[in-house]
Parts: structure tokens; sequence; C-alpha cells
């Protein structure tokens, strides 16, 4: 697809001003799952949600839906789940465990491998022969493990998986790599649709903290503890004081190729407040381990927000993992995964799993704010002249640095918008390329203007 | 079958209905008062399991929606107290509608009941936002001293959707 929209006009990241027709323009969006959805790493889902030979997976490349699937020799493979004679969907449960995707339309039959092994009444309807090593599901060209979480990407031009993760890769550890048995996923995956931009949900896990002060003030107000509560007192057991922005020693945002993160420097291996008792005492209890392989820093981080472009994001310390689905310009899923260390006992494991839900969940104390700005946004920019009009990206603009003290890439104050305009830039060299190199090129030219001094 | 009065099941039908009219009414301490102090109030989430799996008993992996002891819930309503709870701000409208009511003795219990009943919940928010929750509900109930005559110690309510389609749910079944 070519184009003629002036996404520089639309994404002046240089002077921190977005348009927000980009959230709302119906050819924006169909360009976005051509050259983003089908161009990058997409997280798919963990290695313990399909342990198995034969258990498979169902989630979503962008708006294709794509089956995951364990292979007999233990590898994973992952397909378009779309049949190749009428495009009918070939997995339609959620999860479980096969021996073959059987089309309910007329019965072709493919393996867990993908290839096509059963049509009906083959030699009656298909004479001349069908060529059935041709007619396979279409794999997902490129699949790949980061230490549990399974990628894959449409691309072969693309970067590998950790050339595209880049210094995302050193904050994504922080959770991934807390304890030697590494991670899984605890029960199932809340799914609920939000009608609106994607990109709301993903510019926020990766570059807004300051949103949490407002939107979030009821949530903390009750789920927080104070001075004179008891010790075993059950929610915000453990919690770091509030405001954390006027006693942390430092609070950095992370923002690089489209990524981002902000966290606040503690004293203390404490969650944040909305966690169970049993959660930050463990946090307290697996803190040396923790400090041995990932350093004071990264084992101390309990309270960061995060995504990993386009459409990973997760919170440190809460054990919620999600992906945003996009579901048109308008609407976006959430798939809320509760992610926790395997090695941790069983009654931590529930304890992060009820802390998670009961934050992050779709009922969740916190997470139930954010999707009320996120939808009358989204119905405000029905109007031509609000989404016609500049909204003003500039917090922080200017500050942004390396730092020397092993924090790696481009650095700001956590109160910046650094991450947002490195994603919004990322997004659109996507949109505007023809290729990665094309996106590597564009994207290093910003990323100097932006460490100028 | 195991069927109670139809004195008793006038009388517990008549308590669910007014315990669901205190939260169309937005009487939030009122109801966390007939909450017993020992409730567990759950939701699971619902997932698409194949036929097979179904058929021996496989239950692909769920997590929770809400799993509220009272404390929890107590929570959730000073928090809508605070004026800061922008999900309900203004508060949605809601009705909740009650049906297909059925009250099993529980075994060894004099004072409790399990029931099962079906409900449909309107929800309407904002200028024109509407949604509908519609499932089951188990609850265990309790005859007590207290104002209504009954308490629920137990509510386990079932949603009948995979993908939710509100972008929250920030009300109380």
């Amino acid at each position: 697809m070519s184009t003629t929209i002036d996404f520089n006009a639309l994404v002046d990241a240089k002077n921190g001003r977005v348009t927000p027709v980009i959230y709302t323009d119906p050819a924006i969006y169909e360009l976005e799952l051509e050259r983003v959805f089908g161009r990058c790493w997409l997280f798919l889902c963990h290695e313990s949600q399909i342990p198995k030979a034969g258990d498979f997976f169902n989630t979503f490349m962008g708006e294709d839906p794509v089956v995951i699937v364990r292979q007999k020799d233990g590898t994973i493979k992952a397909f378009l789940n779309q049949c190749r004679h009428r495009s009918m969907r070939v997995s339609y449960a959620d999860s479980g465990n096969t021996r073959a995707f059987t089309c309910p339309y007329h019965g072709w039959s493919y393996g867990t491998d993908g290839a096509l092994i059963e049509v009906p009444l083959e030699t009656r309807a298909y004479p001349h022969g069908l060529c059935k090593e041709k007619w396979g599901l279409q794999e997902v060209t490129r699949v790949a493990s980061y230490k549990g979480l399974i990628f894959g990407n449409w691309d072969e031009g693309a970067p590998d998986l950790a050339t595209y993760m880049g210094d995302m890769a050193w904050y994504l550890d922080g959770v991934l790599d807390r304890r030697e048995g590494g991670t899984e996923i605890i029960g199932g995956v809340q799914k609920w649709e939000i009608e609106c931009n994607w990109k709301f949900a993903a510019e926020q896990f990766a570059s807004d903290q300051y949103h949490a002060l407002f939107s979030h003030a009821s949530a903390v107000q009750v789920l927080g503890a104070k001075p004179d509560d008891d010790a075993d007192k059950k929610l915000g057991a453990g919690q770091t004081a509030r405001p954390v922005w006027e006693t942390a020693k430092d609070a950095i945002q992370y923002g690089e190729d489209g990524h981002g993160s902000g966290f606040f420097f503690t004293e203390q291996p404490d969650a944040n407040v909305w966690v169970d008792g049993e959660v930050s005492q463990y946090f307290r209890d697996t803190y040396q381990e923790a400090e041995d392989r990932l350093g004071e820093v990264r084992a101390l981080r309990l309270a960061g927000h995060n995504t990993l472009f386009p459409t990973m994001s997760w919170l440190n310390g809460t054990a919620t993992l999600r992906v945003w689905h996009p579901k048109g310009a308008n609407k976006v899923e959430v798939w809320a995964f509760c992610i926790a260390d395997k090695d941790a006992p069983q009654d931590v494991k529930d304890a992060f799993e009820r802390s998670a839900t009961r934050a992050f969940g779709p009922a969740g104390f916190l997470e139930q704010d954010d999707s009320e700005n996120w939808v009358e946004i989204q119905k405000i920019l029905r109007g031509h002249r609000a989404r016609n009009t500049p909204l003003c990206m500039e917090m922080g603009i200017g500050n942004e640095k390396r730092r020397e003290d092993g924090i790696p890439g481009i650095t700001n104050y956590i109160f910046s918008e650094t991450a947002a305009r490195g994603l919004y830039r990322r997004w659109a060299d996507l949109l505007m390329s023809d290729n990665w190199d094309e996106v590597i090129e564009r994207t290093e030219a910003f990323k100097a203007e932006v460490l100028q001094p | 079958m195991n069927t109670v009065s139809l004195a008793l099941h006038h009388e517990i039908s008549q308590f669910l209905y007014h315990e669901m009219t205190l939260l169309d009414d937005w009487l939030f301490r009122d109801w966390l008062d007939v909450m017993a102090s020992d409730i567990h109030y759950t939701m699971r989430t619902c997932v698409n399991a194949q036929t097979r799996d179904r058929r021996r008993s496989v239950q692909p992996p769920t997590t929770w929606i809400f799993n509220e002891d009272k404390h929890q819930l107590e929570r959730r309503i000073a928090r809508l107290e605070t004026g800061m709870a922008w999900a309900e701000e203004p508060p949605s409208r809601t009705r909740h509608l009650l049906t297909n009511i059925q009250v099993t003795p529980v075994e060894g219990s004099e004072d409790e009941f399990d029931i099962r009943l079906n409900y449909l919940l309107y929800r309407s928010q904002k200028e024109r936002d509407e949604t509908y929750y519609a499932g089951m509900r188990q609850d265990r109930i309790r005859r007590t001293d207290s104002a209504l005559g009954w308490q629920v110690c137990r509510r386990d309510i079932v949603l009948d959707q995979v993908v939710l389609t509100s972008h929250n749910i920030s009300v109380l079944f």
C-alpha cells in the first residue's frame, strides 16, 4: 500500500506535537496493520501456556488470528489460523491440546506442523490431483522466544528479536529474570474491549507515570496503608511511603526505538500499595537472589511501567502483562496475563494472581480508571476540529541523555514524554518506510537529534 | 428436585430483589451491610473450551475478575466514595434483573440456603453508553437477625462473555 499521508506533519516528535487524527483515521489504521503489525515482533504467548506436544494457544497478530502450537520435537511454531480452501478458522478454542486442526467448513485437516494432511473426497473432488504440500497453513515467518515469552514476526527483513528489543531487554529482565527458574503464566487470560485506539494504551504504559497521580487517586487513597496500620494489614502491606515522587532518590523514564519504561529508585524491595502482604514478603525474601542476578536498581524496581513496542506492556511488581490487540481504529482488546516467578511457592503465586486481578483486571481498582479516560478521548476525537488540532507532547523536551551509571538507553526524568515522542516517531518511521533498513535509518537520525546537546 | 415452601421461596426472592435495589439506588453502604462478615464474592473469566475437553472435564485455565472478601468489598465502596473513582463518575445507572430463582436448603443447616439464579444487569453510563451483562449466580444466604433478616455469605458470579464487551467492570453484581 502506498500512501500520501504526511506522517512528518502528524507526528512532530522533535517539537512535541502529535495530531490526534492518527488515532481515528481508517486509512492510517489499515496501513498500521500492514506496516506496524506486519513487521514488528509481537508477543504471542508464554511457553508455560503450551507445555506439551500438541498444546495450542490462539491469539492475534494485529487482526490476523494466529495459533501457536508445541511441536512433537518440543519446538514451537505459529500459523495463520485460516484454512487455505475458503479462509475459515481451523482452531476455535482459546487453548487446548490437539492432534490436528480440522476446518469445520469442508473438513480440510492440518497436522500440528501445519501440513495439509486430509482432504475429504480427495480423489473424486480433485481428479487432476491436489498438491497438498503447497496448501499447508501459512506459517508465521519468524518465531522466537525470549526467556519464556514467545514472539512472532511476519517480516523476513526485520532485525532479530534481541536487536529489536535493544535496551528494553534490560528493563524486561527485571520481571523475567529475577530467579533461576524464570517465569510462568498463572491462570487464564482476562480479555476485554475498550472503545479506543490501541496507541492510547501502549503510550501510557511506555511513557505516562504522570496520569497516576490523578487518574488513580481513588485507588491509592483507599488501598494505601497509613503509618499506624498493623504490620499484618493485608492490602498495601509493606509499600513504599507515598508520594513516592517526593521521597524517591531518583526517577527515570527510558524511551528508545518505540519502547518505553519508567520507575522510581527505591530503598527497600517493596512492591506497590495494592499487592497482598504475601507478595510484598516474597519480594523481600527473594531480594538477595534477584540482586545477585540483576543488580540493585532492577532488584528494587518493583513499581515500573513498560511497553515493548508496539503492544506488549507490563508492570513490575504487580505481575500484570498484557497485549493490546487492535480491533479497528476505534477499538482495542486487552488480554491481561498474570506472570510470576516459576519457583515461587503456590500460596505466593495465588497471592500474585489475586493482587494482579484486584488492581489490574477489568474490575481492577486501578484499571477501571484508565479505560474511562481513553473511551472519552476517542469520543471527543469524532469532532473534526478535535482530531485535527495538535496535542502538546513537550514534557521534558530537550532533557534527554544517556546515563553513565549502567541504566541503558535514552533517558529522562520520569515525568517527561521522552518515551511517548520516541514511540510515535518509531510508529511514523514504520509507516513511512518501505523496509526495515529505512526504518532503522530514520530512527537513528531521530535519536541523534534527540541527544544533541 | 429439592424444593422449599412457596412462602420461603417468596421470602428469599423478596430479599434478593431488595438487595439488588440497594445497588440500583446507589445505597452501597447499606448493600455492604447485607454481605456477611465471611462473604466470598467471586467471578472467574470464561473460556472457549473444545467440546471434547468439556466432555473429559478438562478445564482450560481461567483467572479471577472478582475474588473479594468483606474488607475488599468495603474498599471498593470506599473508592466510590472518594469522588475520584472516574469509572463511576458520574455513577452508572443500573438495573439488576433476577430470574429463574432456585432455592435449595444447605444440608445439615437450618438457616442457610443455596440459590441459583440467572441475572441480567443493564448499565447505562455517561450520555448513551449501554452495557448488558448476562449470566448465572450461585449464592449462599444465611438467616440472621440483621435488618433484612438475611445475609449473603457466598456469591459466585458467572458472566457468559469470553471477551468482556464493556471497557471495565465498575459495578457490582
